[in-house]
């Protein structure tokens, strides 16, 4: 069984080291994506890896990928250890740490555009809703309550923030930067897919509740879909016999986590600031053992655990 | 509809064109006393058909006799009545405006249709189901994506009428050949009285427009292109009503069915798609209506011949009998539309394997495998559960017979029939049902309602 992984190392250059995930250069067309165990919860990196979670994160990328690739295609190459291996003999000592969490991708140049689709009215999207009836700007139907589904499901890009958060932008703003023809299928695309993951994950227990999306161009100027979808981490999940429309819906992988934290805020003992509170090692076993639901349930199978 | 075409809807509007005229010649200074009009204006509604038939009887003419049975109800406006006027003056205006106010029903059940079509697209916007070419099936599509294909047709339709209605003109005050001659005659010679009451009539009845030049009659060709436009209807009913006998008879989708209704006298546990046949049925009657007016058309004589008439009666009426009728049956079809679920989901699920193959077969080459040689067993297992499935009502097991192939289980390649996700193979068909009902939709029926304000509201609250 593989422990835990905080960060990686690798004998690879490493590109960038993301909330999550390490990216490292393999070659001009090549990167190497490494998803580690660590989990943030109210906007904090929390000290206690929850294991697995990278495992999940990258394997249900994969299934995705190949999924929906009738809608799409992707940077997707390989999340076979032993192909990766195979490829960079170099990382054979790291065989155990890599097992689960890597994938070989192809290299894209990122289009700077978070590509946000909403399926449930909830969070930020709620937020503007309340405040002004629109949603990325764009006028809503009257009378939504929290958590509404909502029919069709609204594109709603976000720009891509170096530091905090990313800021909202409306589809116009997308096409004056990128043009028509590049933000026209930036949109169809991520509508496509997440309808198609919606549909897929509702009668195996998850709604899927928003999510988003990243894109990157090929060399040849094709458009694919990168980094991760539709996982636990750039999703919102919601346990779907627990939804009830008119509150906000518990999460399906980090609600042991959340109700955890919200009882040490309410107890005065955690201000919501970075540092976080240590973890009880059983709220860090329960959050571990909800990832592994959420790919078994996605997927129809277990997690291969080494 | 079947109220604008009767016998006494027609003559109340042949004596509003009698008043119509008389108001006009007198407000250009022919002498007619106020008391004639007065009398004829509480005269407009109360026309005895048996007392005219009587005169018709005697006369052998329709517009005589109406003028005579008119001159006895309001005999101070007897000698004005028709003045300067030839029978097309009330026989071709009125049929105008018959037509004109059948285009506007029309519009309105038109866009009633499209309403009740709209919400079944919107419902089902999603819901993946088997596309059909050459009836085999194909490709997914979207219920909803379908539905805007009908949608569309009926969309043209509406266009077609609104231009018919748009650019229809008054036939007016021409007299017996066109030349206006009697009612030069009338002003003394006085040019510009005479195009005066040719417009001002046209505005007492509602037309801003009216044909230039006529010979005795407005050109036959208008009733063609308004049938032509009723034709249209008739097609796209004909073609929705088409598509869902075939999809009824897949089970993917069934016309309403009354509680106690009867499927058959003999067999008593059919359900048959009989709304549907009927919307057919009708349909190639008001397709063929059209070839008549065409002929009609052709085949008039220089200033005019008669053998317009007769022919006219029947297929002006019928058409928009038979039209209205039909959008009836379609607004009620489309409203109580049973999608069943599961049906569509067995056909999709039958399907969806062979759709999966291409994903398989660019897997295994990516595995290590050769293209030509996968495809090859991908073909030879694809003919042969199909072979099963068609004759044997067998699962669709190609996934799992691929997977035990030893070409595909040597390279470790495999997909399980349940990880498809039927809404990946269905394309931009959801986003084409938005798109449709938001962009392109609304357009249309606001044009309806600023046309046909009447009929529209009538309608769409139904």
């Amino acid at each position: 069984m593989t422990s835990a992984l905080k960060a990686s190392a690798l004998p690879l250059s490493l590109l960038r080291r993301g909330k999550v995930r390490e990216v490292y250069e393999v070659d001009a067309h090549t990167l190497l994506l490494v998803a580690s165990d660590r989990v943030s919860a109210f906007d904090v990196v929390l000290r206690e890896p929850v294991a697995h979670k990278g495992a999940v994160l990258t394997q249900l990328s994969a299934f995705w990928f190949e999924r929906l690739a009738a809608v799409i295609s992707s940077h997707f190459l390989s999340a076979d250890v032993d192909e990766i291996v195979a490829r960079l003999p170099a990382l054979e000592s790291f065989r155990p740490m890599l097992t689960g969490r890597a994938m070989l991708v192809q290299r894209t140049t990122p289009v700077p555009f978070e590509c946000v689709v909403r399926g449930y009215i909830t969070g930020s999207a709620w937020a503007e809703y309340r405040r002004s009836g629109t949603l990325a700007g764009e006028p809503l139907a009257a009378g939504l309550v929290e958590s509404a589904r909502l029919e069709p499901p609204i594109f709603s890009p976000a720009t891509k923030a170096d530091v905090g958060h990313d800021e909202n932008v409306t589809f116009r703003h997308v096409v004056d930067a990128l043009g028509h023809a590049r933000a026209e299928p930036l949109k169809q695309a991520s509508l496509g897919l997440y309808e198609a993951g919606r549909a897929y994950a509702a009668p195996r227990g998850i709604i899927i509740a928003d999510t988003k999306f990243e894109f990157g161009t090929t060399p040849d100027g094709r458009l694919i879909v990168i980094d991760e979808i539709l996982t636990p981490d750039s999703s919102r999940f919601w346990p779907a016999d627990h939804y009830a429309p008119g509150r906000g819906q518990p999460s399906f992988d980090k609600q042991p986590l959340r109700d955890y934290l919200a009882g040490l805020k309410q107890e005065g003992k955690w201000d919501g600031n970075a540092p976080p509170p240590p973890l009880p090692a059983e709220v860090v076993q329960a959050t571990s053992e909800r990832y592994l639901e959420a790919y078994r349930r996605l997927t129809g199978k277990p997690l291969a655990t080494v | 509809m079947q109220a604008l075409w009767g016998e006494r809807r027609r003559i109340g509007l042949w004596r509003r064109l009698w008043l119509a005229l008389m108001e006009a010649e007198r407000e250009l200074g022919l002498v007619v006393p106020e008391r004639a009009l007065t009398e004829l204006r509480t005269h407009l509604d109360d026309a005895d058909l048996e007392r005219a038939a009587e005169h018709e009887k005697r006369l052998r003419h329709d517009v005589m006799a109406h003028i005579h049975h008119l001159g006895e109800q309001a005999p101070a406006a007897r000698p004005f009545i028709h003045l300067g006027a030839t029978s097309a003056y009330v026989t071709d205006n009125a049929d105008l405006l018959l037509m004109r106010e059948g285009l506007e029903l029309l519009l309105g059940r038109v866009a009633a249709v499209l309403v009740a079509l709209s919400k079944l697209a919107r419902r089902y916007r999603g819901l993946p189901c088997l596309a059909y070419t050459h009836f085999q099936p194909a490709q997914l599509t979207t219920v909803g994506k379908r539905v805007t294909l009908w949608m569309q047709e009926f969309l043209l339709d509406a266009e077609e009428l609104l231009h018919r209605l748009e650019t229809l003109q008054f036939r007016g005050v021409k007299g017996t050949t066109g030349t206006q001659a009697s009612f030069l005659e009338l002003f003394d010679g006085e040019d510009e009285k005479v195009r005066e009451l040719d417009a001002r009539v046209a505005r007492k009845m509602g037309f801003a427009r009216v044909f230039p030049v006529t010979g005795q009659t407005y050109p036959r060709k208008l009733d063609a292109q308004v049938l032509a436009a009723l034709a249209g209807v008739a097609q796209s009913a004909a073609k929705f009503a088409t598509d869902l006998r075939l999809l009824q008879h897949e089970g993917e989708m069934l016309e309403p069915f009354e509680a106690d209704q009867v499927g058959s006298s003999a067999m008593a546990y059919k359900r048959n798609p009989m709304r549907a046949e009927r919307m057919t049925s009708l349909a190639r009657f008001t397709i063929e209506l059209e070839g008549n007016a065409w002929h009609t058309a052709a085949e008039q004589w220089l200033e005019r011949t008669l053998d317009d008439s007769a022919n006219r009666r029947l297929v002006l009426p019928e058409a928009f009998l038979a039209a209205d009728a039909i959008l009836v049956l379609a607004t009620n079809v489309a409203a109580g539309l049973e999608v069943r679920e599961p049906v569509i989901a067995r056909r999709v699920a039958e399907q969806l394997p062979f759709l999966a193959t291409e994903r398989l077969l660019v897997r295994g080459v990516k595995a290590g495998g050769d293209r030509q040689r996968l495809h090859e067993v991908i073909r030879t297992h694809s003919l042969a559960v199909a072979q099963a499935v068609a004759e044997h009502g067998a699962p669709n097991d190609l996934l799992d017979r691929l997977a035990r192939d030893p070409a595909f289980k040597a390279l470790k390649v495999a997909i399980q029939a349940d990880e498809l996700e039927p809404t990946a193979y269905t394309g931009r068909a959801a986003r084409q049902v938005d798109e449709f009902l938001e962009q392109v939709l609304p357009a249309v029926l606001r044009r309806i309602e600023t046309a046909a304000p009447t009929a529209a509201s009538a309608e769409v609250t139904v």
